[in-house]
Formats: C-alpha cells, structure tokens, sequence
C-alpha cells in the first residue's frame, strides 16, 4: 500500500478492485443464498428524505365520500373497514387478496425449503403464485428414469395440495433457456396438472426481465462441479477468483422487438389456448409501450418489476443504478388496457395501495414473503399478509372506496409534483415524478 | 361416398394382438399399400426423388398446439426424435431441388387430442418440397398427388373400399380434382357467424376445423394463416405483414385436415427474427442456420398425414384403425 491518497474520492473501492478486478462489480458470493439481493430496501434520498418517490406520495382521504353513501344504501348502515372487498380477478385467476407470490430468484435462498414454505402459505391465503425461469434448466423436470420428485412439481404439488377451491392459480415463467427446456410444453401435457387446466388455473409467464438487472437476463453463483454440468447451456464465467471455484452462470436476456413480443404472446395462446398468457417486463424506458402492446396481443396479465425489485443475483451497478422505479413505471402506463401487476418492495399496506391506485390490479410479494417464512416457516407468510390485508382494509374505508378496484389516482398526493391547481376530474395520474 | 360424417368418437384400440389380426386393419393396410404406391407413382412422374429422412437430430421442427418432441440421449447430447423433417428438407433443396420422404414421425401430443380420431403420436407424412415454388405450386401437386391416389385405390383395389362401405360416386369431386380455397380470415369469419368462439389470431381449432369439412361436400384449401399460428418456417407475405404464405387441404365430410405446407422463408436474417417471434432460441438450430446463412434456396412444400389419408379413403372412424400399431396420445401402447 502506498501512500498515495485522493480525497474525496472512493479510494476504498478503486483499491478493492485493483486487488480483486470483476469480483468488486458483484455482491461477495460468500453471502450467496443467505442474501436476498435487490437495492438498498430503504436508500435514503438526502432531498427527499426515507423511500422511494413510490413511498413518498401520501395517501390523501376525501371528506365527501359519494361511493360510502352507495355502500350505506346498499348495507343500510354505516359501512366499516372490514365491509372492504379485498376479492381480486388476478391475470384472469379468482384471488382472496390483490396480491400474488412473486417468482423467487434462483438462488439458493429462492429454490430451496423456504420457497416451498411460502408456496403452501400463499395457496392456503387463496392467491396466485408465480414460480420463476430456469428451474427446469437447472433442477431438471421429472424423467422417464426420474421417479424423483423435482423442485418444480415439488412447489406445484405443495400448492394444489393446499389451495382452496375456487380461488388461487399457478404461473410458470420460461425464458429463453427455459425455451430449450420446453418447460410450458412439459407442464401443459403432464397429467399431473391436470386439475390445474381443467379449473382454469394454470398460466404461463414469459419472462423479458427483471427489476433487479433490467436489460440482463438470470444470474446465480454455481460451485464448479455445477458449472460445469451447465456450461452447456449458459454462459458460465469466472468473475470471482482465477481458479473458478464459484462462477457466474449467466442466462441471456432474450432478443424483444414489438413485433417478437406480440408473436411471442400469440404463439403461447396458439399452444398452450387452456392455460392463461401472462408477461414479465423489467422497468425498461419504453415500459408504457410494451404494456400495450402485450395487452393488444392478448395478454392476460402485464407484470411490471420496478427498480426497487429483485430477489435475484446481480451486478451492484444494476442494484443501485439501472432501470426505472416503479412509480414511474406506473406513471408511464398511465390507464392500463388490461389487468396490471407490480412489483418491486412491497411488504406492507400502504406501498400496496399505492401501486394499486396507480392502475396496479394486484401487488407480488417476493423478498418480503422469503424473509416471512424464514422467521416462521409454517405461518410467516400468513401473518404477514394478514397485517397486510388489514391495512389495506382500513385503507381502503378511509378513502370511502369498498373495493381494490374502485382506487384510482385521485387517492394520492405527490409532494414533488409542481403546485398547479386541484383538477375537478381526471387528474394525471401522478404529475410528474421525478 | 359413404355421407355419413366422421367424428372421430371411435372407442379405445384393443389389445394390439387383436388388432392386427382385424379384417378391417386388413383392409386398411391394404389400402396403405396401394396409397402409398400411388404416391411415390405420382410423385416420380413430377421427377420428384425420395430420400430417406432422418429419425433424431440436435433438434426437429418445434411444433405447436402443444405437441412435444421426445429426447434421446445422444452420446450425453439431447437429441429429438423428429417430429418434421423440414428442416431437413430445405436444407436438401441445394442438392435436390424436388425431394420427398415418407417420413415416420414422433410427436407427444396433448391428451386431449386422443378422442379427436385424428391423432396418434407415431405416424407418417407424404413429405414434400420444391425448390422456387410458390404456394400454388405447392398446392398444385397436393392436390394433384390426393387425386392420383384416390384415383388408384378406386381403380385397383375397388372391392376393398367397397367392403369397408364406401361407395365410388362419393369420391367424384376427389378424383376429379376441383377443389375449393378460401381464406383463414374467412373460416374464422364463418364459424364464428355460427356461435363457434374461433380465435382470430391462431390455429382454427379442432372442433373449428371438424365443423367446416363437415361443411363441405369437396376437399378445399385454407390459405393465409396468421403468424404466431404455424412456424417459424412459413413464409410471410411481404405485401400481407401478420399473414403467412401457407395453406392447409381439409377433406370433406368431417375427415379434416390432409395436408399442411407453405412458401419457406429462406432468407437467413427472417428466419432468425421469424425464430425470436415463436419463443425459440436461435442457437438450438446452429446446423440450421449455417445452412440458412450459406444461402437455402426459395421453395414451398408441405406434409400430407398418411394414416389420415387413409382413414379418409377408408371411411374409418379413427386413425387407430389405420394404424397397425397405434399410439393414442396420453395412452400406454406397445
């Protein structure tokens, strides 16, 4: 170490990377599956205080409440919080709540126990759940000489075995790896899922991206042996030490153009015509755009993963530094055309019903259901949404609305938004954000 | 003809002993014979030539409606038992310009094909394509190759359809070769006009396609699928964007679908673009694609069901019934 200093300038971090070179861009794989990645859970903005601009607008309840008086007609009597139906059609799935389990990232915090924990809470809860890409490429599909049970079915299994009638769906993501995979065409035909198909429960999801690496497709950290088993099939690098005893599997983001999205959508109603057709987006820029054109192809549910989300691997300069935050992913959608999900963050009420008022038609837990069942696998994730449900309730009363879907954007109010005069209807959804 | 129409309700196979020992697999077979003589007949005389096609590969045709291709494991490499040979046969065309095979061909389709009697994982097409054609072209000697065979089997082996109830006068509209066309948007048009819940943009479903030949006294061509229904392979058309240069041969009276084929796209960059569109990686068809960059040439071509030929030169319920050793879709069978 030489004597040389440089004031005010990350000379800590300059030093780290002339020491350890491309081990510095990502998180130490040393807390790999024990750490849930995704950006600083609350960075705080010196100019703007704790949150991000989802957190900072308020929730701002009326005086005149025309739609209580509607509820007080048809109750005749006061309506209260616990009148709120929080009841939601989630990507064409019947749910108890507007909200849905989020796939997992596939580290080892995402594919192991804890993820089957949180399967079984989230179908006795009654709501959909979405199990991520490159399972099947990396844990494999039941075989012909595999009478084991794999991690897919494992999670499918737990699900059925728990999910009331009537309500709940699964949805299976498949991305380009997945493709040679063929994990929709496996799942479609294995008898199995049978009583997923004929109760109209089973969706695919096709995977474009994520909010924790827009514009990257999967990563996760593999000992050697594994990379080596699936150097075949991705992209395996040393990026962490020379000797390659753990190494970077990389998955491709896929190639999207307008017209490979709509195809891509209408091949999966050609295929798969029982199961429902659902899209992932990363918080890419033209966001606005790409939501509508995979409702105008025939997409059931848009999936939009803000910035703030990720239960995922990935680079620290894509944690901290790349990809739109949800808010303003919402605020670029506008009036959606077809049901809209988020996620990104959410953990408690008050974010939801943020993202609900926004057009969100119901809000994905993901890092916030894993670290709920690792405090208590048997009901972490159900106590959780409990807290969850009852905020929203009371809520949603307070705004003198009795359903998720009577929430608009005349709930909120945007402390960066530019004073202007309170518009008497229609407001902008959100002014602008910045 | 025998105009009672098909619907392909026919029971279960029994047990396979039974069934080879059968008059009426007899029958069948013997009619296979004959349409599968006639063909190559027809075929030679348009100076076509028969290759033998492959049986696994690093990858086949993706397929679509559900329908899987099985893995093998190659020497530690998956390989597909073929579910198509068209990629085989563009990549044959610089060698052969008018090529066909009569190819076996494996596909797991979904169960519930199994009661449409017109499925069975192992079967064979007629498979057929031809350099610097046109669809019409393709159409052409589709059309010309059912009336051949039809034409044959009446004339060779007449008493056998007889004993299987068929009668010569139905086949007239057949042999005499005057077919039909309309469009995809039509069909869709029509059945949803009557209370059918077709979707626009895709495949004309099976109980879609068992209404319109029920329809229909003659055979007839559907042409202009929309993409994102077929694959990657079928042409579209530069002056229609979203519409492929493709066409399916319906048989009349219920039997359905014969024949699918197309105008191939053959320049390198759509064809990788075209891939992207139907969720494939361009890297499973490197052998493909190398091909396609060197410079496949033009051509249409198509595929003709040979256990659904039969069936319909049969009059029988089920394309098990034509088959010696039938595989239903999602039911165990040696």
């Amino acid at each position: 170490m030489s004597a040389l200093a440089a004031a005010g300038f990350p000379e800590a971090r300059i030093r780290a990377r002339a020491r350890n070179g491309t081990a510095e861009v990502f998180p130490g794989p040393d807390v790999y599956g024990t750490e849930l990645f995704g950006p600083d859970a609350y960075g705080t903005d010196p100019a703007h205080g704790p949150g991000d601009g989802l957190d900072r607008a308020r929730i701002v309840p009326p005086v005149f409440t025309p739609e209580r008086l509607e509820k007080l007609i048809d109750l005749a009597r006061e309506p209260e919080f616990t009148d709120v139906d929080l009841t939601s059609r989630v990507g064409g799935f019947a749910s108890r709540l507007p909200l849905y389990l989020s796939a997992f990232g596939s580290t080892r915090a995402g594919s192991g126990d804890l993820a089957v924990h949180a399967t079984r809470q989230a179908a006795r809860l009654g709501i959909p759940m979405v199990i991520g890409e490159n399972m099947v490429p990396v844990h494999g599909y039941r075989r012909a000489e595999d009478s084991g049970r794999s991690a897919l079915l494992g999670r499918i299994e737990a699900y059925l075995d728990a999910v009331p009638d009537g309500v709940g769906g699964i949805v299976v993501q498949q991305s380009t790896e997945d493709a040679d995979s063929e994990v929709w065409n496996l799942l479609y035909s294995d008898p199995s899922l049978r009583p997923l198909l004929e109760t109209g429960r089973l969706a695919f999801e096709l995977k474009t991206g994520q909010g924790a690496k827009p514009g990257l497709g999967g990563m996760t950290v593999v000992g050697g042996a594994e990379a080596e088993a699936l150097a075949r099939r991705f992209t395996v690098r040393k990026v962490f030490d020379e000797r390659g005893e753990r190494q970077l599997r990389c998955a491709t983001p896929g190639t999207f153009t307008d017209e490979i999205l709509r195809q891509q959508l209408r091949f999966m109603r050609n295929n798969f015509p029982k199961a429902g057709t659902w899209v992932k987006f990363h918080p890419g820029r033209d966001i606005g755009d790409a939501a509508r054109t995979a409702w105008a192809a025939g997409a059931g549910a848009v999936t939009v993963d803000g910035a703030e989300g990720g239960t995922g691997y990935a680079p620290r300069v894509f944690l901290d530094q790349v990809g739109l935050p949800l808010a303003e992913c919402l605020r670029r959608i506008g009036r959606p055309d077809g049901c809209l999900l988020a996620s990104g963050r959410m953990w408690e009420g008050g974010r939801a019903l943020r993202a609900l008022a926004l057009g969100a038609g119901a809000v994905g837990l993901g890092r916030a259901a894993l670290i709920a069942v690792d405090e208590d696998p048997e009901h972490g994730l159900e106590r959780l949404v409990d807290a969850l449900a009852l905020e929203l309730r009371l809520l949603i009363s307070a705004l003198g609305k009795y359903t998720v879907d009577a929430l608009g954007p005349e709930d909120l109010w945007w402390p960066d938004a530019p004073a202007a005069p309170v518009p008497r209807y229609a407001p902008d959804p959100l002014g602008a954000v910045r | 003809m025998d105009q009672t129409s098909r619907t392909g309700t026919a029971t279960a196979p029994p047990p396979l002993g039974e069934h080879l020992r059968s008059p009426r697999l007899r029958a069948a077979m013997l009619v296979q014979q004959e349409a599968l003589h006639a063909a190559r007949e027809y075929l030679r005389a348009q100076d076509f030539v028969e290759l033998l096609p492959p049986l696994v590969g690093p990858v086949t045709d993706p397929g679509g409606r559900g329908a899987k291709a099985l893995d093998v494991d190659y020497y530690g490499q998956p390989y597909k038992l073929m579910t198509s040979a068209i990629l085989y046969k563009q990549a044959s065309l610089r060698g052969f310009p008018k090529l066909f095979y009569i190819a076996p061909n494996v596909r797991v389709e979904p169960e519930e094909t199994a009661t449409t009697g017109r499925h069975l994982v192992e079967f064979h097409q007629i498979d057929v394509e031809i350099a610097d054609a046109s669809r019409e072209e393709a159409q052409e000697i589709a059309a010309g190759l059912l009336t051949h065979v039809t034409e044959q089997v009446w004339s060779r082996i007449p008493g056998v359809l007889a004993e299987l109830g068929r009668e010569e006068t139905g086949f007239a509209d057949v042999r005499s070769g005057k077919y039909d066309v309309c469009t995809h948007h039509e069909a869709v048009t029509r059945l949803q006009a009557c209370g059918h819940p077709q979707n626009p943009d895709g495949e004309i479903d099976w109980a879609g396609e068992r209404l319109l030949s029920l329809e229909s006294d003659r055979p007839f061509f559907i042409n202009d699928y929309p993409k994102g229904s077929r694959g990657f392979y079928d042409r579209e058309d530069p002056e229609n964007p979203g519409v492929l240069r493709n066409f399916d041969l319906i048989a009349p009276h219920g039997y359905g679908e014969l024949v699918s084929g197309s105008e191939r796209e053959s320049d390198y960059a759509t064809i990788v673009t075209r891939m992207r569109e139907s969720g494939e990686n361009p890297a499973k068809y490197a052998w493909y694609l190398k091909e396609a960059r060197e410079g496949i040439p033009a051509s249409a071509g198509f595929g003709m069901g040979l256990q659904r030929l039969v069936r319909f030169l049969t009059g029988l319920d089920a394309v098990w019934q034509v088959s010696a050793y039938p595989k239903l879709p999602g039911v165990m069978a040696p």
